[in-house]
């Protein structure tokens, strides 16, 4: 009995596209995937791009559920499509299905109040309820694949889906699950929440250039770019891993969890700093043994500099060495779903021997001074890497992983 | 409104919640046999307020139990609307 987390397969749709080559390939040629939104009416609006999952990536698939649940099935039809999991003989009460989202349903939730606040219908449509919970993503992804053990909905913010691969992990380390599809989807681009957005003065509004509107560490920067999709991750213990003969494309070593009980929206650099110290030690590692940092980097000015603090507190001088980066600044920041998107997107990156570059790093913030792999992807064999997520309300995850076992 | 031009609009409604055969409704067809729950059977009743403005009490919503159930209670809802 060995109580490692593998990871046996994983999904993701982002506005990359449907799949993780899609991803891979926008990373290594570092092609934002920012663009004008269509999937709405946005001519009204302010901000009119965003990291918008493309319609051929989606349509027609998994009809009758909102959008964010529609993204988490399809990511983790490619996580159970890879790890070769169906059918493969395990206890399907020892199946969790955990999936974090920052915002549930925003599609139903706008549609519905449009229809009884603007149009003056009394009526909704009989599942708008069961469409914008919360936990709609969990229970349809647990329904398709049969997940009868832990299943729920982890909702703080942009750690969502960060807090919920780390449940997932504990869970399956403690032993109370063999197995879980874990990890998070949000779809935020409805015209009541952008609205919401603009208002807080965060938005990175570009609408001539969506491709360089993200830019963070850049001393030029004006905020961050929402985003919508999903990424979805089979976590397995070691021993179902290695008796099904499985090939595990990745670890999961550590996870660190914390609140700053401070500012809901300013971060701070204690919070963060404790998250990535906790995730070391709960992985048992060293500062030594980060190859790599995928940072919460969205690119506002609250964000960037705290995360570089709270970086260089942990890491010490050894900081400088370790490769940051914000793959926010290709994708956007899809919210709830943001930590999995990253750990996805890095580990396709990762097993092909790139490093995800950060875009749009014209000029550097003083206050920025590690390296975040400025503008082009870099050919580097990383074993080792954290990922980053802080959302609103002072909530902070942090997940250590290995890439691809023995490497 | 005649009842044939009624279970034509009805068949389009269920089909397009379920996906059923076309030949797959008939006036006999128990719903339950069709595939159609409780919770598709919602989702079916709003489209036909909808579609044909009318409101379908609770009590007469779960007495039907057959397709042509569904067809007689639109009859008789349209049929009041109108009279």
């Amino acid at each position: 009995m060995t109580s490692r987390v593998a990871i046996t397969g994983y999904g993701i749709v982002s506005c990359f596209g449907r799949g993780k080559e899609a991803a891979l390939d926008a990373i290594r040629n570092a092609r934002s995937g920012v663009r004008t939104i269509t999937s709405i009416d946005s001519s009204a609006l302010a901000c009119r791009i965003g990291g918008e999952v493309p319609a051929d990536a989606h349509e027609g698939l998994h009809r009758g559920y909102d959008r964010f649940t529609r993204f988490a099935l399809i990511a983790a039809d490619e996580a159970m499509q890879q790890s070769q999991f169906a059918n493969s003989g395990i206890d399907a009460t020892r199946f969790g299905s955990i999936i974090g989202t920052g915002l549930g349903g925003c599609e139903t939730q706008d549609a519905s109040y449009r229809r009884l606040y603007k149009d003056d219908q009394s009526r909704l449509p009989p599942m708008a309820i069961a469409q914008c919970m919360y936990n709609a993503a969990a229970s349809a992804v647990a329904t398709k694949h049969q997940a009868r053990g832990a299943s729920y909905a982890v909702v703080s913010a942009c750690a969502s889906s960060a807090h919920a691969i780390g449940q997932a992990f504990q869970a399956i380390r403690a032993g109370t699950l063999d197995a879980a599809l874990a990890g998070g989807a949000d779809a935020p681009l409805s015209y009541a929440i952008i609205r919401a957005w603009e208002s807080m003065r965060v938005l990175a509004i570009d609408n001539e250039h969506p491709d360089a509107a993200c830019r963070p560490f850049s001393n030029d920067r004006k905020g961050l770019v929402l985003a919508e999709g999903a990424a979805i991750f089979l976590l397995e213990s070691f021993d179902s891993a290695t008796a099904r003969g499985a090939e595990i494309v990745g670890e999961v070593l550590g996870f660190g969890i914390t609140s700053d009980a401070g500012h809901v929206t300013d971060p701070s650099a204690d919070g963060a700093s404790r998250a990535m110290q906790m995730a070391l030690d709960d992985g048992a590692l060293s500062i030594d043994d980060v190859d790599y940092i995928n940072a919460h980097g969205t690119g506002t000015r609250a964000n960037d500099t705290t995360e570089t603090a709270a970086i260089k507190s942990v890491f010490g001088e050894r900081a400088y060495k370790i490769p940051v980066s914000s793959t926010k600044s290709l994708h956007g920041h899809a919210m709830g779903a943001s930590g999995a998107i990253e750990i996805a997107a890095s580990l396709a990156a990762l097993n092909d021997g790139i490093i995800p570059p950060t875009i749009n790093l014209a000029d550097p913030d003083p206050a920025c001074d590690l390296d975040y792999v400025a503008n082009a992807a870099r050919e580097g064999s990383v074993r080792t890497f954290l990922s980053n997520s802080f959302g609103f309300g002072g909530m902070n995850g942090v997940l250590a992983l290995r890439v691809r076992r023995g490497n | 409104m005649e009842r044939a031009e009624i279970e034509s609009a009805l068949v389009e409604i269920v089909r397009n919640e379920k996906q059923l055969a076309e030949d797959a409704l008939s006036p006999e067809t128990l719903l339950a046999d069709a595939g159609i729950d409780s919770l598709d059977a919602l989702t079916i009743l709003f489209a036909i307020e909808e579609r044909f403005h009318i409101s379908i009490p609770d009590d007469r919503a779960r007495a039907m139990k057959t397709f042509g159930d569904m067809i007689t209670i639109v009859e008789e809802l349209t049929g009041a609307a109108t009279a």
